[in-house]
């Protein structure tokens, strides 16, 4: 199958996805025959306003924050040449929480942009974690990467959790949003998301052929000319910056960033350059696809998208950890 | 004096030590929280002689608390003992290899599926939960020979199954409830009572002794397989058992207390670091050193911010995480040189 055409389906995916999950919750209203209609002509009736108050903006936060998740995971497999590595398995995407409960529970800090907040913890905790495992160097011990990455996840969550003691209000607030609740986000928190995710795919595909030429190793990516320290540092910097603003807006949702690179790989093989589109793509459909699923698993209550996407996550990252060949 | 006796004085005397501090820190943890009581009528009401004493909140409320903090951080201590020495992995504890997070797991399947069951019930579902997640490790790790890393890799990944689990539960049961088995599972002595002590005692009494018995099998263990087998030890089998007084342990202990992480890890290097590696000694030194652990997390939580509380296993999370990258870093290095 040509390249183009599996493009071609795997947007036709996130399409479908997209307009049946829109057509999913508590209205009667609202099918598959006539949800195109509600989107392109406003009649006034409040089936238009659930989908395009309501509905739309959930649908939206959940593709692109499927996009930002899945693309800081492939940066993170291809800089650290390691297939179980993603951002929840890293502790980055615990650290952005931290990040973000720390917003929400100092005073002083109240002023700051969560998105800046999350980034910054996103940031350090990816620091720390490359840190225990020998640096950005070249000499990152597989194993050592990921269990140092879940100690620092635990401890950013402990953190976190350390706020569940406090303010009866503030911490049902940090719960929520930790259990990645996004059924009541507003237009304005999608905008910068779809901002991100455009500097996401644009970062990517530009350090594309840098992931391709550090997969054959330090060595030989000198010799082709091109500054292995360089291509990891800016990788993980993305990988750190497109986690910090999906969990800002969405809550830490874990393992989409393991499974769709993953996934992935075995339809458009290993090249950078084609898997970039692809992961961005898959990334939507899957959170797309697991949102449709927290609203279908106990109707008419709603599941947080974070439990979803953990069901479905813990279970792929243990077969992954048991079948990777390169970790023994 | 032979030096064989210098050395067991030396260890006597940190084991007396140690036990000294154990108590003097349950002492000041009955004493800490939102009321203040004084140390003299702690002892008053304790034993029960003249003068002030706080009858309620003393014998009602922290009493039991701190027998739990200390039943629990010495079983969880003994279990990591165990299981360090079993499958010779400095990493590996029972929240490493899994088994907190399925007793976790399947104490809260009891909660949530059969709420009018009898408390004396959730030990026991709760070590079924333990083993099963203790089980599906060691499989693994029969078929392949796996790294002590790698090892850690796979419990890991089986506790974030579990874990999974364990968040579905908690967010589909309603608001109600929601909220007391949170707090409940991050590891907490929160309102635990003279029932939970009850129905815990027992189970784990008998299994530390029979840890304690099984001490001079332990150090035939560490001999390497080959010797122990010569020595007449029937090495699978032994292995077995001991794994399974472990996850018991462990188990339990999450059944009364929640998951206090990283517990059982600390406890055991601490103690090896203080007395060695003869099990006769690091087993005791090692329930010492983790009762003394989450005693003080335990008051800890609740001196730092009266009359707020934070949970013991919040604490120790926050320690352990890194103490796990220190053993994490000093292992690798050994090996490497």
């Amino acid at each position: 199958m040509p390249l183009a055409v599996r493009y071609v389906l795997l947007i036709a995916v996130v399409v479908a996805a997209a307009l049946w999950s829109l057509t999913l919750g508590q209205r009667g209203d609202i099918h598959l025959s006539n949800i195109l209609s509600l989107l392109w002509v406003d009649d006034g009736s409040l089936a238009r306003s659930a989908v395009i108050d309501l509905r739309l903006p959930r649908t939206l936060v959940a593709l692109f924050v499927g996009v930002n998740l899945a693309l800081a995971g492939l940066a993170l497999q291809a800089v650290t040449r390691n297939p179980l590595a993603s951002e929840s398995i890293l502790g980055i995407n615990q650290g952005a929480s931290l990040g973000v409960a720390l917003a929400v529970v100092l005073p002083f800090l109240a002023g700051v942009p969560l998105d800046l907040m999350a980034i910054l913890g996103a940031a350090l905790a990816g620091l720390v974690t490359f840190a225990i495992a020998g640096g950005l160097g070249g000499r990152l011990d597989s194993i050592r990467l990921i269990l140092a990455g879940v100690a620092v996840g635990a401890f950013s969550y402990a953190c976190v959790r350390f706020t569940y003691t406090l303010d009866d209000d503030l911490s049902r607030l940090v719960i929520n949003w930790v259990s990645a609740d996004i059924s009541s986000v507003s237009v304005q928190q999608v905008l910068p998301l779809i901002a991100w995710s455009f500097a996401g795919v644009l970062g990517s595909l530009l350090l594309a052929h840098g992931f391709n030429v550090l997969a054959l190793g330090d060595g030989a990516s000198q010799g082709l000319g091109i500054d292995p320290r360089r291509v990891r540092f800016l990788g993980a910097a993305l990988a750190a910056v497109l986690t910090g603003a999906s969990v800002a807006v969405a809550g830490p949702v874990m393992f989409v960033g393991l499974v769709v690179p993953h996934l992935c790989r075995f339809w458009f093989g290993q090249n950078h350059r084609a898997l970039v589109p692809a992961v961005a793509l898959g990334g939507g459909a899957l959170l797309v696809l697991a949102d449709a699923v927290s609203k279908l698993v106990r109707f008419p209550y709603e599941t947080p998208l974070g439990v979803v996407c953990a069901l479905i996550g813990a279970p792929y990252f243990l077969y992954a950890t048991l079948t990777a060949r390169r970790l023994a | 004096m032979t030096p064989g006796q210098g050395i067991y004085r030396r260890r006597a005397s940190l084991v007396a030590l140690l036990a000294a501090l154990t108590l003097a820190s349950a002492i000041w943890s009955l004493g800490v929280g939102a009321v203040k009581v004084p140390v003299d009528v702690i002892v008053n009401t304790l034993l029960n002689l003249d003068g002030d004493q706080q009858r309620y909140i003393i014998l009602k409320s922290r009493l039991p608390r701190v027998v739990l903090a200390l039943l629990a951080g010495g079983a969880l201590a003994l279990s990591g003992a165990i299981i360090q020495a079993v499958i010779r992995n400095p990493l590996a504890s029972p929240g490493i290899i899994g088994i907190n997070s399925g007793a976790a797991l399947f104490a809260v399947l009891l909660v949530s599926l059969l709420p009018d069951l009898p408390p004396a019930w959730m030990p026991v579902t709760a070590c079924l939960g333990g083993l099963s997640a203790a089980g599906i490790v060691m499989l693994v790790a029969h078929f392949r020979t796996l790294s002590p890393a790698h090892l850690a890799l796979i419990g890991v990944a089986v506790g974030l199954v579990f874990e999974a689990g364990v968040d579905y539960l908690l967010v589909t049961s309603s608001d109600a409830e929601r909220s007391a088995p949170l707090i409940w599972l991050t590891g907490s002595l929160w309102g635990r009572n003279w029932d939970h002590v009850s129905v815990s005692v027992a189970p784990l009494m008998i299994f530390a002794a029979l840890a304690l018995v099984l001490t001079y099998r332990l150090d035939l263990l560490s001999l390497g397989d080959a010797s122990a087998t010569g020595l007449g030890i029937r090495v699978p089998l032994l292995r077995l058992a001991l794994l399974a007084v472990a996850t018991v342990l462990a188990s339990v202990s999450v059944a009364v207390v929640g998951v206090m992480g990283f517990i059982g890890l600390m406890a055991p290097h601490i103690a090896r670091r203080l007395v060695g590696g003869s099990h006769r000694w690091l087993l005791p030194t090692s329930a010492l050193t983790g009762m003394l652990l989450v005693s003080l997390a335990d008051g800890l939580g609740r001196a730092i911010a009266p009359p707020l509380e934070v949970s013991a296993g919040i604490l120790a999370a926050l320690l352990g995480a890194p103490f796990f990258v220190y053993i994490m870093l000093t292992t690798a290095s050994e090996q490497d040189g």
